[in-house]
């Protein structure tokens, strides 16, 4: 272990540490700690549920160009993509705790599941999807679990045929758990006819999209910080490049068609959505288009993926506009209230009917129709623990496992 | 049996006693208003927006038939009493607040935290307490408690508390302009059914079919 990976994980262990008590005391005093309120009721957590959800689909990729499509040249980052995966899909599962009440009583999902919502369908198919990339890893690795890891192998004939047999089997199932979690998060959110601004049926695929460019660029910066910008990989990088970059117009394309569409028309909700996502979020909104567009152009220049500090930035670029696009999911969501009515006598009126903060803001009034959600630190310093969980779970399974192909591909 | 309510915005004269009546009986922590009445068009309560036009609208809980906020409750919190009113189990809620996003009507309010506390933050006057003073169980599950404890969703329950022992909801009984009606939508001969037909009610937000069981009376033209 390096010095810059071993400090790495004492960083992330900290943090995680920091986090943990800040949660404590989070669950000590409720979550009026958070900058939430009634009209503004989902805010950071849940952007952080969407972001890790779709940083979790460089397993996917992986997976379904080796073994579904024969891209041989990409094995050696498989185990990479799937630990990626695992560490992303239970950093999704961990955000919400701290996003939940009463999370004391999470049992309830199994005593008294309803399997009318969507939220229910999230928590089975991730757990799944957690359950099948450490499945999926367990297998590439078996046939390295020697010496040492013995005790975690399990006794097969040939288990080098064994491992790549199993893995083709189970590929394609993988593969449905992963689109899974992607759907059915955007369903989340899409099936609320409450809320203009998510109820649209360009959404879940909007979020494969998303999923597919993010899952694989953080693969790409994994297997350049772990394998480094040398000449053997960079036909691997060149075809992850190519997959983020046709998934980043994909996204792109989703998104404007949708956003067209409504504009055209130009409806009371698609006007308030617009001044909302265009108005005060305008910069955010140009961030969230450019950032990973460029990241990915960025990323399909061969200069760029030679180097080191170029592929991460190009890659953080994107990581970064990914993660504001996710932000983006709440306030032209919240600022819109749904219950806006054109009044009796006053056609051509929009009104909307404010909502009790159900908390107390010094100098702000108890009913409010527009809320400016910028992240308490509690919410902030949550959040980078759950970023850290991720990192410092990568990093220890690529310390004490065998995650990293030693011999040159 | 399904329960209904029916508003007469011709004799509602934005008083708001039925939000201030709810908001005692109901034991609401400082800024959670179950019920809120406003002047449609009007930045200003009671400020007609325009020469004439102005009337006044309660909204609280619609009781939905089709509850988007019923749907999606991950564990079955929020669910449908037998007479059509869609109540909350506090010992249920695991406070997602998946139900807030999901009601159109925005009446769902959360406990950011412990009522007491509220109580302390909001300067109101030390160990003083209002509302129903006991726990309610509604067949069987709790549906009403003095002090909720924090991290769960509430609303309104058309006054469970009260209905259980034959008496009307508190914006019912508080109602100075005697504006509200509840009844037996099932019923076509009841006060209600009558009236929703006769009157030409309508509901909030018809749009996103949710079905809701509380009708408004439009109101006459008014002098100002």
């Amino acid at each position: 272990m390096n010095a810059k990976m071993k400090s790495s994980m004492w960083l992330s262990g900290g943090v995680i540490l920091v986090a943990f008590a800040t949660w404590i005391y989070q669950l000590q005093e409720g979550l009026i700690l958070t900058n939430m309120q009634n009209s503004y009721s989902w805010g950071l957590y849940i952007s952080g549920l969407a972001f890790f959800v779709g940083n979790a689909a460089g397993g996917l990729v992986l997976t379904s160009s080796i073994y579904l499509f024969g891209v041989k040249k990409l094995k050696p980052l498989a185990k990479l993509g799937a630990l990626t995966a695992f560490a992303n899909v239970t950093a999704a599962m961990l955000i919400v705790l701290p996003d939940i009440g009463k999370p004391q009583r999470l049992l309830n999902l199994i005593l008294h599941p309803n399997f009318m919502s969507p939220l229910v369908w999230d928590v089975i198919v991730l757990n799944l999807y957690a359950l099948a990339s450490a499945t999926y890893l367990y297998i590439l690795m078996l046939p390295e679990l020697t010496g040492r890891l013995a005790w975690l192998s399990i006794k097969v004939d040939n288990v080098q045929e064994f491992s790549e047999k199993w893995a083709k089997r189970l590929a394609p199932v993988a593969l449905l758990f992963a689109i899974g979690i992607h759907v059915v998060t955007a369903w989340i959110f899409s099936t609320q006819g409450a809320r203009d601004w998510w109820h649209s049926p360009a959404m879940a695929p909007d979020f494969v999209s998303v999923a597919i460019a993010v899952g694989t660029t953080v693969v790409l910066l994994a297997g350049a910080l772990a394998y480094g910008t040398g000449e053997e990989y960079q036909e691997a990088f060149r075809l992850l490049g190519l997959i983020i970059f046709m998934a980043v117009c994909t996204h792109l394309f989703l998104m404007m068609n949708d956003l067209v569409i409504h504009a055209w028309y130009g409806s009371g909700e698609t006007q308030r959505i617009m001044e909302i996502a265009w108005g005060h979020f305008v910069w955010a909104h140009i961030f969230e288009v450019a950032a990973p567009l460029i990241g990915a152009w960025l990323l399909l220049q061969p200069a760029v993926r030679r180097s080191m500090p170029r592929l991460s930035f190009s890659s953080g670029l994107l990581i970064a506009g990914v993660f504001v696009h996710r932000f983006l999911i709440m306030p032209a969501a919240y600022n819109n209230i749904p219950m806006t009515m054109t009044p009796l006598g006053l056609p051509h009126t929009d009104w909307s009917l404010p909502i009790a903060t159900g908390r107390f803001f010094p100098g702000m009034s108890t009913f409010i129709d527009q809320y400016r959600y910028i992240p308490s630190s509690v919410e902030v310093v949550i959040l980078l623990g759950i970023v850290a969980y991720a990192l410092l779970l990568i990093l220890l399974a690529i310390d004490r496992l065998p995650i990293l192909v030693k011999e040159k591909p | 049996m399904k329960m209904g309510m029916v508003i007469d915005l011709e004799k509602c004269i934005g008083c708001r006693s039925c939000m201030v009546a709810c908001k005692q009986h109901n034991a609401q922590p400082p800024q959670t208003w179950w019920n809120r009445v406003f002047t449609p068009g009007s930045h200003r309560h009671l400020t007609p927006p325009a020469k004439g036009v102005e009337f006044f609208l309660p909204v609280h809980c619609q009781h939905c038939e089709n509850a988007p906020c019923e749907k999606v409750c991950p564990v079955g919190a929020t669910y449908h009493a037998e007479d059509g009113a869609v109540l909350i189990d506090y010992e249920r809620c695991i406070g997602c607040r998946y139900c807030m996003s999901a009601c159109p009507y925005g009446v769902r309010q959360f406990n950011w935290e412990d009522p007491e506390k509220a109580h302390v933050r909001s300067e109101y006057q030390e160990k003083y307490h209002y509302g129903y003073p006991e726990d309610h169980r509604h067949e069987g599950r709790l549906v009403y408690m003095p002090l909720r404890p924090k991290g769960i969703v509430e609303k309104c329950t058309f006054c469970a508390q009260y209905r259980d022992k034959g008496e009307l909801p508190a914006c019912v009984r508080g109602c100075p302009g005697k504006a509200r009606f509840v009844g037996d939508l099932d019923d076509p001969n009841s006060e209600v059914s009558v009236m929703i037909k006769q009157r030409n009610a309508f509901t909030l937000l018809p749009e996103k079919g949710t079905k809701p069981t509380v009708f408004y009376l439009p109101p006459k033209a008014k002098e100002v």
